[in-house]
């Protein structure tokens, strides 16, 4: 099975002719894999055959995404009219005002795609392996981790004309190993191009366990209010969920903490963040949205001041009308559900993609050696729970290796610890930005994020009082 | 009970996997339909339905295991899948094969109890009542609620079940559920909360559980939070009252995951981590274990009819029973699937679920709650108590990946001082304990118990799955409360 640009013509235009106004045909053809290990073995291999067209239909505000597996044209005949008619009697949306209709052209992006993919699937078994033997021969007693990996044909059409196929490739590599039940590392690398992947993977479960074997011995944390280095995995889980926020739907539901911050400074100087769909190698790099709009680089926090929202064309309708100034698409709407990974309906909203942060001047050694007062170095974390979504107030609890620092060195491991902050506070005490720019996306980091790693001043910590 | 038409093909995916060297082969052939839809403010953010067929299928072949899924329903897609699954499992190379309890081969149906189907209410009526939801939370609760989000997911499947073992079922299972998250607003502050309600049934559940009045009474808290509750710092432990809202995201997270068998054994170290249950393991025997006072009982039951988590059989064909998790403060079971009850010499408990076609069945929880103890309300437990806290609900919580550090922070939460519960509220008190100190502090349970929704998370990827947690009324003793500053 194969596709191209005439199929989701096909349906767009079954769509058009049964009535339908604006429509979206996005089609995903392929395969994705997982394999995932604990205990230093394979426990499970994955395929998922992906061979589906969705259909983004509208008859003015009133909306609709249907699936069509296994599409073809006496298929598309049979589902779409039914659709349509059906579409006829909906409720109309407040989250649907019009898509992109000018006609776009987009650059294509090359290094989305790394022919390696097409004979990874014969080889990955034995690199996951090989990462494994060398986390243990590095000296963790066992590990735990996932791989996946996939090689997709993604195309979209709108019924402006907007969009284009083409080929992508992907992989995540989580590993996390383990001297002892409490004493634990993880490493993350994730990409699009395939070159060096055995020594990347490799390397992971080497840098795993070391930080493993650094946590032996660790001790119980005691409370109170620390400077905090994040490393590039902590800072992805805690400040995505803060540029998260810089999106136009999550703000009016409450959902965001940056509701009042646009044009103010709420970071240190030296703070540049995007959301940037076009960067190399990155997971979440398209040439277009899902309404055809070519991908842009969109700032969102310059040298600290908040700049930017990202929009898709409702978004930028939306805000238009509420704050009364202009705003357009910046390229970021997604097709996808709006609730939790396939759970709830599916919506036309706008999405972040890679969130790339400008890398600072400092490296690891000399934040840890600049720490005159008691630091706390993190290089995990999971939970991430809010009491309050509108203010920011949140605690996350750090896991694997947790360092103490003082006097400018690390002087043990700790363990048993909860970071108990407020993500605006947090932004605004970044006090050293480090130049270790990393690609991060993992179980705790929804969408990728190439951050590097972040220290903040007079973080509260907290631990179990009984 | 509506059959579905590709039964040949689940049969045929068993025979072909056997065929190509599987020493185990079962097949979920799942036809689902959801009608999803999320409100704000009482308009309408989306409304669809979604129809969604698919099969699973995971063999073991030379102690590897693979698992692929498909739309496709066609023999020439299912024979490539399995040509390819068999593949993997075989290069997955372990030393240790991976091996299933045995269990007895079943060959039956089972269905949820459904007086009037999702598909026999119309979508105005579905509508009407999303909207009158929306109008009580104007009506009836004082104070302002800025946002108020509805979602509301109609779920229902048809599966069909087969392994290599003989095992046949067929079910059919419904569900309703409603997620809401509010927000309430006053000179005082602003406070947030995710309630949800769910269980297994038709439209009647909706109307059974007085879903409208349970919603109006918890936004009536939260908007009474958002307006009187002003931070107090405790000095001194203090005892804390729970109600069964919180006794169930305690017993879910602090004993239902520990207790599940595939964490303790690291399967998902890399993700949700693993369990403090191991250290227990190593030092003494299940049955054996003191885990909390004699008055700590905790039951995951996926048999009860009407909650979030019925089911009659597993993923994995094994009948459905209650697990006792801790018992009069011992730790009585785990939670196995048929791999790990195999690795500890067990049997399967049915725990073994999976979120849809395209994820493997793992160990999860159904109905976890804290058993009813001898209290006849909550008055007699506020008795004695010479300064306290009841936390009614909470809001922020977690807990470390072992199981054993975790955090609540109350929401709608009054003082309690000389023996009554007053009217003064007290604003995001934080209890952050071990489990061994939440347990071994309960000294007195109440009679009545109470069920809350939740959509559990674990697994990679990701699998939310249908919940209940509650039970009793709990009461806590010389517990340090935290918040106050």
């Amino acid at each position: 099975m194969d596709f191209d640009k005439n199929l989701l013509q096909v349906a767009i235009d079954i769509a058009k002719s049964s009535g339908a106004k604006d429509v979206i045909a996005k089609m995903t053809l392929g395969k994705e894999y997982q394999i995932r290990f604990s205990n230093s073995a394979i426990d499970l291999s994955t395929q998922w055959n992906r061979d589906v067209l969705e259909l983004f239909l509208s008859i003015g505000r009133r909306v609709d995404v249907i699936s069509i597996p296994n599409p073809t044209e006496s298929i598309l005949k049979q589902d779409i009219p039914k659709a349509v008619e059906k579409l006829r009697s909906a409720s109309r949306t407040l989250l649907y005002w019009g898509m992109y209709r000018k006609r776009a052209e987009s650059k294509p992006l090359e290094s989305i795609y790394d022919s390696k993919i097409e004979d990874f699937y014969e080889k990955s078994p034995e690199l996951v392996n090989t990462a494994i033997q060398t986390s243990i021969n590095s000296g963790s007693k066992k590990v735990a981790g996932v791989l996946y990996f996939g090689n997709l044909k993604l195309g979209v059409l709108t019924s402006f004309g907007n969009g284009g196929i083409y080929n992508s490739s992907y992989y995540q590599f989580s590993i996390r190993s383990f001297v002892d039940p409490l004493s634990s590392g993880q490493d993350v690398v994730v990409g699009r191009s395939l070159t060096n992947i055995e020594k990347k993977m490799a390397n992971a479960g080497e840098n795993s366990s070391k930080i493993a074997k650094m946590a032996v011995g660790n001790q119980q944390g005691q409370p109170g209010t620390y400077d905090l280095i994040m490393s590039p995995i902590v800072a992805a889980n805690v400040f995505n969920y803060l540029t998260d926020g810089a999106n136009p739907v999550y703000i009016i539901g409450k959902m965001s903490c940056l509701g009042k911050s646009m044009n103010k400074m709420i970071g240190p100087e030296n703070l540049t963040i995007s959301d940037d769909p076009t960067i190399e190698d990155g997971l979440y790099s398209r040439p277009f949205d899902y309404e055809g709009v070519p991908s842009q680089k969109t700032p969102l926090i310059k040298n600290g001041k908040m700049v930017g929202l990202i929009h898709n064309t409702t978004s930028a309708f939306l805000w238009r009308l509420l704050l009364k100034f202009g705003s357009r698409t910046t390229g970021n709407s997604y097709l996808g559900s709006a609730v939790l990974d396939e759970y709830g309906p599916k919506v036309l909203a706008p999405l972040p993609t890679n969130t790339v942060y400008e890398p600072g001047d400092y490296s690891l050694e000399e934040m840890i050696s600049e720490s005159k007062r008691p630091t706390i170095y993190v290089t995990s974390n999971w939970y991430t729970r809010f009491t309050s979504m509108v203010e920011g107030i949140f605690s996350t609890i750090p896991r694997d290796g947790i360092f103490l620092i003082e006097n400018g060195q690390i002087t043990k491991p700790i363990c048993k610890i909860r970071i108990a902050d407020n993500l605006l506070r947090m932004m605004k005490n970044i006090i050293a930005i480090g130049k270790d720019v990393k690609q991060i996306k993992w179980w705790e980091v929804e969408h990728p994020a190439f951050i590097p790693t972040i220290k903040i001043k007079d973080v509260p910590i907290t631990s179990a009082s009984k | 009970m509506n059959m579905l038409n590709e039964r040949d093909l689940a049969d045929f995916a068993i025979d072909f996997g056997l065929q190509k060297g599987a020493k185990y082969v079962d097949a979920r052939l799942i036809e689902v339909y959801e009608e999803d839809y999320i409100a704000r403010n009482g308009m309408f953010i989306s409304i669809q339905d979604k129809k969604r067929k698919g099969m699973g299928i995971r063999t073991i072949v030379d102690g590897g295991m693979a698992f692929g899924s498909t739309e496709v329903l066609t023999k020439d897609s299912i024979q490539q899948l399995i040509n390819d699954i068999t593949k993997m499992a075989r290069a997955s190379k372990r030393k240790a094969p991976i091996e299933f309890s045995e269990e007895k081969a079943e060959q039956t149906t089972w269905s949820t109890e459904v007086k009037r189907s999702f598909a026999d209410v119309s979508k105005q009526e579905k509508k009407d009542y999303i909207k009158y939801l929306d109008k009580r939370l104007k009506r009836d609760v004082q104070g302002k609620l800025s946002s108020r989000i509805i979602v509301f997911i109609l779920y229902s499947d048809n599966k069909y079940y087969i392994n290599s073992e003989g095992t046949k079922i067929e079910s059919k299972h419904s569900l309703g559920n409603v997620m809401t998250m509010n927000t309430a607003r006053s000179k005082n502050g602003v406070e947030q909360r995710n309630f949800g309600q769910g269980g297994s049934g038709g439209w009647e559940w909706f109307e059974n559980v007085n879903f409208d009045q349970m919603l109006v009474e918890d936004c009536q808290g939260l908007a009474k939070a958002s307006q009187y509750a002003m931070k107090k710092q405790f000095e001194k432990p203090i005892d804390v009252v729970i109600s069964g809202e919180v006794a169930g995201i305690i017993c879910h997270e602090n004993v239902g995951h520990p207790s599940e068998a595939d964490r303790i054994l690291g399967r998902e170290g890399a993700q949700a981590g693993e369990s403090f249950y191991a250290d227990l393991l190593k030092e003494g025997k299940i049955g054996e274990i003191k885990l909390g006072t004699e008055n700590v009982t905790i039951i995951d039951d996926p048999t009860i009819p009407g909650t979030a988590g019925f089911y009659i059989y597993d993923d994995e064909g094994v009948k459905a029973r209650p697990r006792f998790l801790i018992k009069n403060g011992n730790l009585n079971e785990l939670l196995l699937n048929r791999e790990y009850a195999a690795r500890l010499g067990l049997k399967s408990n049915a725990a073994s679920r999976s979120v849809s076609f395209e994820k493997e069945p793992i160990t999860r929880m159904a109905n976890t709650y804290f058993a009813p103890g001898d209290f006849n309300s909550l008055d007699e437990l506020f008795e004695d108590i010479k300064e306290g806290i009841y936390m009614k609900t909470f809001t922020e919580w977690n807990i470390d990946d072992r199981r054993f550090q975790s955090k609540y922070v109350g929401l709608e939460v009054y003082l309690i001082e000389n023996g009554k519960l007053t009217d003064k509220m007290i604003k995001r008190p934080v209890l952050e304990l071990t489990t061994k100190g939440i347990l071994e502090s309960v000294d007195a349970v109440t009679k009545q118990i109470e069920r809350s929704f939740g959509q559990c998370g674990k697994g990679d990827p990701m699998q939310g799955i249908p919940v209940s947690m509650g039970g009793a009324c709990v009461r806590l003793r010389n517990i340090r409360v935290g918040g106050g500053q």
